[in-house]
């Protein structure tokens, strides 16, 4: 007589020794296994925001991991939170990761103390990318509001790395007030060495400042934009995006060429836990970038 | 945190308390298991009931009771002025508690009623925070110890202090429970803050609310409900305002 | 699927067979309610007699010995200026007898996302197949519906289901391990008169539901109806309190926590089960929250349930059970919510 069931236990199985590669969504792995990474630098950029220089310290998971332009990770401060963070670096860059993280929770008050040297994990990288390849060949216009411009970092060292490959390149980046303004110490270097076109405005002007003043759609009118032969990536507030997206699309740039990035509260970064749907769409795994038409079928995405 | 480079530093607290049962006190004195590593996050300051030291170089003041005697309004305020953060621990201190139930009868009445002829001076009942600025709640009778060590490590390490928004209803059917109205009484768990575990519904006894509305509370709904499940509306307004937790934001 | 029967006495030896060697949790009554009427809840149980398996349904799903309401997910532990993070897969081998078609079907529907979806969790993984099912035909209550969302039938996602043949029951047999645990007791081959018995009891259990709900189309209606007023009217009885998501065997929505040990040294990461339902589920940092209103977290949980996201994109994950109507407190329930705005949008239409 034997009815012992046998156990079946999965931690005894390869992929259960092997670190996790996040960019095969469809094999069993340690799904919560993290990259232990090192804080190599700080940057203070604004008040609110901070630039984290992260470096994985194993070498084979450092080798694992590589990411694309608008591909997000999951920043964990071990026993404070995880959060999703757009990665704001080259892509080509494989020593380490920038992370331009504001300051606004629990997660990120921590991390905002944290000295060099600190040791957090990250999971990643999560959810899909913008076309770059597609885009070589064409004007590639960046538009970005506020923390919006972390996000578009990515693409843009992209585009400069192969500046030949792609026409004109512009970035519109407009925020509330001139404090708030991101990497502003590498404005210079975008104009004069990579040949990029930068406009900016603030809503609100302090007393140094002395560039424009209003919304961001006024820049419009400072540029010319080729529709048939330009791509577009925006990032921002969802208004700003709404407004942004309008314009262009009265201009003629087919839908299709305008890409988005969400924004929304992910909890585990792979299509689970439904925090970050919009409509019936998983921002983690079907996004966070998405072309204008995709979110304009999207229930409740502006 | 050491790994993030930042040191943690014990906080020096003061407990002490006012009107009320002093259960929230015994309860931070409670649960063995972890009584030590707790007791070594902090620096006990003043704390009638766990220790015979007396001193005021406290950062963190515990204020425990509400408010019923003048006296009590004077010793208060001096104890908001030494503190840095001033904590109301447990549903008299958030709240007025049950001591609240006091103020639907004039103070005559009451001093007559409860002391006869041996008369003391009281006052219409007060909650911590409609006396002094109050820098954080933990509701509760008695207040979770769970709930309790949590902030504190976070007061220790310097992070955000998070409460449930969600009602206790998700925590009482996580439990299995049947529900307190299936079994013919009243429970508040639908529009009271979740965090104590649904420890009345786990023993049949519907929740009072001591924990203060859960964020979007339905009002509404839930008196529908309660009539709906045939009780009377008195009897439902009676149980909201048990604890002045729900009445309080009624009234809001 | 291989095919036996089994006398009910030689059944109740095979399950105690199994309860000695195995934790072993079945359908027990826990209460009862104000009404008389039995309350079910899956519990572990010692014995064969201990069960009730002649229950109606159990007021909870299964769904908490896949998805626990909470979990650890990965733990740290601090030392010095570094930490380190252990995760473990473990979960000891159970039984569970007395599973209802609709409890079955709702973990078929789990395994779509957990286990084939992307990023296949361990988690589940690990419980699924360290769990041994014996599943059980039932006549439909009075407010059943999964007839209408086809789940009252099970195809596979069980060891072993049992058809009630009035002495004996109807075996289904669909994993190797039941084939040679049914081994131990005498089961003979169904003749042709068992097999007529039991389509029998199929047709007659199909003929016995009393509640319709049309699905069909619902996918592109709730679409259409996204702005309906309809969302209002039920939003205001919600009490957003989550029972209709905790008692569902497939809402699966949940969040991530951490918190530090009293004595900082070690921390944990928990998966905690949430609902769409709650105030907080659609809230960003800085406090911006995505569906403020009641209306937009009520529609929310019924846009998922019947429209479906990505692995069941297009198909209902309801199963039919109505848990989450009987436990609803406010009254709302999927028959009356669907049939309101199937209703509204025929309103609209010009009369012909």
């Amino acid at each position: 007589m034997n009815y012992r069931l046998l156990k079946q236990d999965i931690n005894l199985k390869p992929f259960m020794t092997m670190p996790p590669q996040f960019n095969r969504k469809t094999i069993v792995m340690r799904t919560d296994k993290v990259y232990k990474c090192e804080i190599i630098n700080i940057v203070e950029l604004t008040g609110l925001e901070k630039l984290f220089h992260l470096k994985i310290l194993d070498p084979v998971e450092r080798e694992i991991f590589s990411f694309r332009p608008g591909q997000f990770i999951m920043l964990e401060v071990p026993g404070f939170g995880e959060v999703p963070i757009s990665v704001s670096s080259s892509s080509n860059n494989r020593e380490f990761i920038e992370l331009c993280i504001r300051k606004s929770g629990r997660t990120t008050n921590m991390l905002h103390r944290a000295k060099k040297g600190a040791k957090v994990g990250i999971r990643g990288p999560f959810g899909t990318s913008f076309p770059m390849e597609e885009m070589a060949g064409n004007n590639v216009l960046l538009i970005a509001g506020g923390l919006g411009l972390a996000p578009l970092r990515a693409p843009l060292y992209w585009v400069i790395e192969r500046r030949d490959e792609y026409r004109d390149v512009a970035v519109l980046y407009g925020t509330k007030e001139p404090e708030q303004m991101l990497f502003t110490y590498q404005y210079e270097e975008w104009e004069k060495v990579n040949h990029v076109k930068l406009l900016t405005i603030v809503e609100k002007a302090d007393k140094d400042w002395k560039g424009r003043t209003g919304l961001i759609t006024e820049l419009f009118e400072e540029i010319n934009i080729d529709p048939d032969n330009t791509y577009v990536i925006v990032c921002g507030p969802p208004v700003m995006f709404k407004f942004v997206c309008n314009h262009l699309d009265s201009l003629g740039i087919p839908m299709n060429r305008m890409f988005v990035s969400l924004e929304r509260r992910m909890h585990c970064g792979m299509g689970k836990c439904c925090r970050c749907m919009v409509g019936s769409t998983f921002t983690c795994v079907d996004g966070p970038v998405f072309d204008y038409w995709s979110v304009l079928n999207l229930q409740e995405a502006i | 945190m050491k790994y993030l480079g930042i040191e943690t530093e014990k906080v020096r607290i003061g407990v002490f308390d006012f009107t009320g049962c002093e259960g929230c006190e015994l309860q931070l004195a409670n649960k063995e298991g972890t009584l030590v590593s707790f007791l070594d996050l902090l620096e006990v300051v003043n704390f009638r009931e766990i220790s015979s030291e007396r001193g005021d170089n406290y950062d963190v003041a515990l204020v425990e009771g509400a408010i019923s005697r003048d006296n009590e309004i004077e010793r208060l305020k001096q104890i908001r002025e030494k503190a840095k953060v001033l904590v109301a621990i447990g549903s008299c201190a958030c709240f007025g508690g049950v001591n609240y139930l006091k103020n639907r009868f004039s103070m005559e009445n009451v001093v007559n009623e409860v002391y006869g002829e041996h008369k003391v001076e009281t006052r219409r009942v007060q909650s911590i925070g409609e006396v002094v600025k109050v820098d954080l709640e933990i509701p509760g009778c008695p207040v979770s110890k769970e709930e309790v060590e949590r902030i504190v490590v976070d007061l220790v390490t310097g992070a955000d202090i998070k409460f449930p928004k969600y009602p206790v209803c998700i925590e009482c059917r996580q439990k299995l429970n049947t529900c307190v109205f299936d079994l013919g009484k009243i429970c508040l768990g639908p529009i009271t803050r979740a965090g104590c575990g649904a420890v009345c519904p786990s023993s049949k006894v519907g929740c009072l609310g001591c924990r203060g509305p859960a964020e979007d509370a339905n009002y509404d709904s839930f008196r529908q409900i309660a009539l709906d499940h045939g009780f009377t509306a008195p009897r439902i307004e009676e149980k909201l305002k048990f604890f002045n937790a729900l009445g309080a934001a009624l009234q809001k | 699927m291989i095919y036996k029967v089994i006398t009910k006495s030689e059944f109740k030896k095979f399950i105690n067979g199994l309860i000695k060697e195995n934790q072993t949790f079945g359908p027990r009554q826990v209460d009862e309610d104000i009404n008389g009427k039995p309350i079910y809840q899956f519990r572990e149980v010692h014995s064969f007699d201990e069960m009730d398996l002649d229950y109606t349904v159990t007021y909870s799903s299964v769904k908490n010995f896949f998805l626990p309401f909470r979990e650890i997910l990965s733990r740290y532990t601090f030392q010095g200026d570094d930490w380190e993070q252990s995760l473990e897969y473990r979960v000891n081998p159970r039984v569970i007898v007395g599973l209802r078609p609709c409890d079955i079907n709702g973990l078929a529907i789990l395994d779509k996302i957990f286990i084939k979806g992307a990023f296949p969790s361990p988690y589940y993984l690990a419980r699924r197949n360290n769990t041994f099912l014996i599943g059980m035909d039932h006549e439909p209550l009075e407010d059943c519906f999964c007839e209408s969302l086809n789940h009252h039938v099970v195809r596979h996602g069980f060891n072993l289901f049992c058809s009630d043949l009035g002495d004996r029951y109807y075996l289904s047999i669909d994993s190797s391990k039941a084939f040679n645990f049914l081994k131990n007791v005498e089961t003979t081959e169904p003749t042709k008169k068992d097999n007529e018995k039991f389509i029998a009891r199929k047709n007659f259990i199909e003929r016995s539901f009393k509640t319709r709900v049309e699905v069909t189309g619902l996918p592109s209606f709730l679409d259409i109806e996204f702005k309906s007023p309809i969302w209002k009217k039920w939003g205001d009885k919600c009490l957003n309190c989550g029972t209709c998501a905790m008692v569902c065997p497939t809402c699966y929505c949940y969040g991530i926590e951490e918190s530090i040990d009293v004595s900082l040294k070690t921390s944990r990461k928990e998966r905690f089960q949430y609902s769409c339902n709650i105030v907080d589920f659609a809230e960003v940092a800085g406090g911006h929250n995505f569906r403020p209103l009641r209306e937009d977290r009520l529609k929310y949980r019924f846009y998922h349930h019947y429209r479906g996201f990505a692995e069941n994109a297009e198909e209902p994950i309801c199963v039919g059970c109505n848990r989450c109507g009987r436990a609803c407190l406010a009254g709302i329930n999927p028959r009356d919510v669907i049939n309101d705005l199937r209703l509204e949008s025929k309103d609209e239409l010009p009369a012909t």
